[in-house]
């Protein structure tokens, strides 16, 4: 099989399997909250498995805690599906959550000598505050109907993974990037359907693992921490729609708005790690 | 005197046996790895096609060899993982990245002898532990004996030669096995060491 034809079946598979629970949980709405974030958990594991293989447990390659940050972070996006009537506990256990994923992966780094003690913690702090505060902004986002926030995270999953092509020099965290886009995609067909949202913990589990890739990207690969806070800041975008002073204004508008920023700081961000890369060289490497 | 001298030429006699009998007494031989004049270089087939081919330009170790007794020979090699070369920098790139070496967190490759047997006079079968990517696995291969000299500036140099094959998955490098590249990876480790 082609790899094209491949890595297609490994989105459709993915995809699939988020839009079968993100259905169930629109026929079931007592049990969305945690079927919201199962969706989006279990199509990352099998994106996960069918690019990179099963991982370990506890993983030798600090790589691979990715994957298991989508199933340890499925409590994280069913409290974030119940948020609304338990506001802090949302927002104490989101980052008490958030900081304990963040240690078990970089701690290699600084066992290797790459991090001292001190940039290893700072990071790791740094890091973990930066992703529960993009997690608590965006997780109202899965309340809103219609296509607007699963069209706009899908189209970061593409930003995200050029940059992450072109400039970490990963292609399997791109894939990895790319088709989780893909994944949260698949609510743009269900939009269609009569009252569906795709649910808080959707969308805070797919922000959770973005960082997850990002970091790593960081941390193992050559993800610059200025190409960092440039897809960090394009993943805050869509949460410019629940500003007040944007919900005054017409669907039309709070849709076009935040999609017009990640088409332009995306594409330029794309363009110029793109022209890094092949500046890098005279011989083109197409993987 | 006639004592003293007799048991003089005891003495001298004993002397001479111990330090004729020591040569004889091969010990075992350390040589280094001479990095200059060794290869480790590993071909592996792209998209089912063609073969690329890359090498490591850095790493380091020991062989010992007791020619008497084989068994007692062993070898350590650590390879900085941080050095491969396929003479296209992007690729290079790529392979040290988590989808293949991950050398920001495992920069080294190591591997150390666990048994040596003698199949012939030039020829020996050297099993060993081979640790990539922070796992281990135990890998054999059949070492050919290629020549014996001294270089330059006089020191005693050895040379060997293996080929081997390992499957990359078995060392958790999985990316782009379905249809990407191969699972087989064929390694040849060309060296010279100088005696210690």
């Amino acid at each position: 099989m082609s790899v094209i034809l491949e890595s297609a079946l490994t989105a459709g598979l993915a995809a699939l399997a988020a839009g079968v629970f993100w259905l169930l949980g629109w026929r079931l709405r007592r049990a969305y909250a945690l079927l919201s974030a199962l969706g989006v958990s279990v199509g990352f594991a099998v994106l996960y498995w069918r690019v990179q293989g099963r991982p370990d447990f506890p993983p030798i390659d600090a790589t691979q805690w990715v994957f298991w940050h989508a199933l340890f972070a499925l409590p994280l996006g069913w409290l974030a599906g119940i948020a609304p009537a338990y506001r802090w506990v949302w927002v104490w256990g989101a980052l008490l959550g958030v900081l304990w994923l963040f240690v078990p992966p970089f701690r290699p780094l600084m066992e290797s000598g790459f991090w001292s003690l001190t940039t290893g913690v700072a990071y790791i702090v740094g890091l973990a505050l930066a992703t529960w505060l993009l997690v608590t902004l965006t997780a109202p986002l899965g309340e809103e109907r219609g296509l607007a926030t699963p069209f706009l995270i899908a189209l970061l999953g593409g930003v995200s993974a050029g940059v992450l092509f072109y400039g970490a020099k990963s292609a399997s965290l791109a894939q990895l990037s790319g088709t989780l886009g893909a994944v949260v995609g698949m609510g743009v067909p269900l939009a269609f359907l009569r009252g569906f949202t795709i649910g808080r913990g959707a969308v805070a589990l797919a922000m959770l693992l973005f960082m997850s890739l990002w970091t790593t990207a960081l941390g193992f690969a050559q993800l610059t921490l200025g190409q960092l806070v440039v897809l960090y800041l394009l993943a805050l975008t869509p949460a410019l729609r629940l500003l007040p002073a944007m919900q005054r204004l017409s669907p039309a508008v709070r849709f076009a708005l935040p999609l017009a920023i990640v088409l332009v700081v995306g594409g330029a961000a794309v363009g110029m790690t793109y022209s890094a890369y092949m500046a890098q060289s005279g011989d083109t490497y197409s993987y | 005197m006639r004592k003293q001298t007799r048991w003089m030429a005891y003495i001298s006699i004993v002397a001479m046996l111990v330090g004729s009998w020591q040569p004889v007494q091969a010990q075992p031989v350390t040589y280094r790895i001479d990095p200059v004049h060794s290869f480790i270089i590993f071909r592996v087939k792209h998209l089912n096609t063609g073969f690329a081919y890359g090498r490591f330009n850095s790493f380091s170790g020991t062989i010992v060899v007791d020619e008497k007794n084989p068994a007692n020979s062993s070898i350590e090699l650590e390879i900085d993982a941080n050095s491969i070369d396929t003479g296209n920098g992007q690729r290079d790139d790529h392979l040290r990245s988590p989808d293949f070496f991950n050398t920001r967190q495992f920069p080294k490759i190591t591997f150390k002898s666990t048994r040596v047997r003698k199949i012939n006079d030039t020829t020996v079968e050297v099993q060993g532990d081979l640790t990539m990517r922070g796992v281990t696995r135990s890998i054999t291969a059949r070492v050919t004996y290629t020549g014996k000299g001294r270089n330059q500036r006089g020191q005693e140099i050895i040379g060997f030669e293996t080929t081997f094959t390992i499957r990359r998955s078995q060392f958790n490098i999985n990316y782009g096995l379905n249809g990407g590249l191969a699972d087989e990876v064929r390694v040849t480790f060309a060296v010279e060491g100088i005696r210690q």
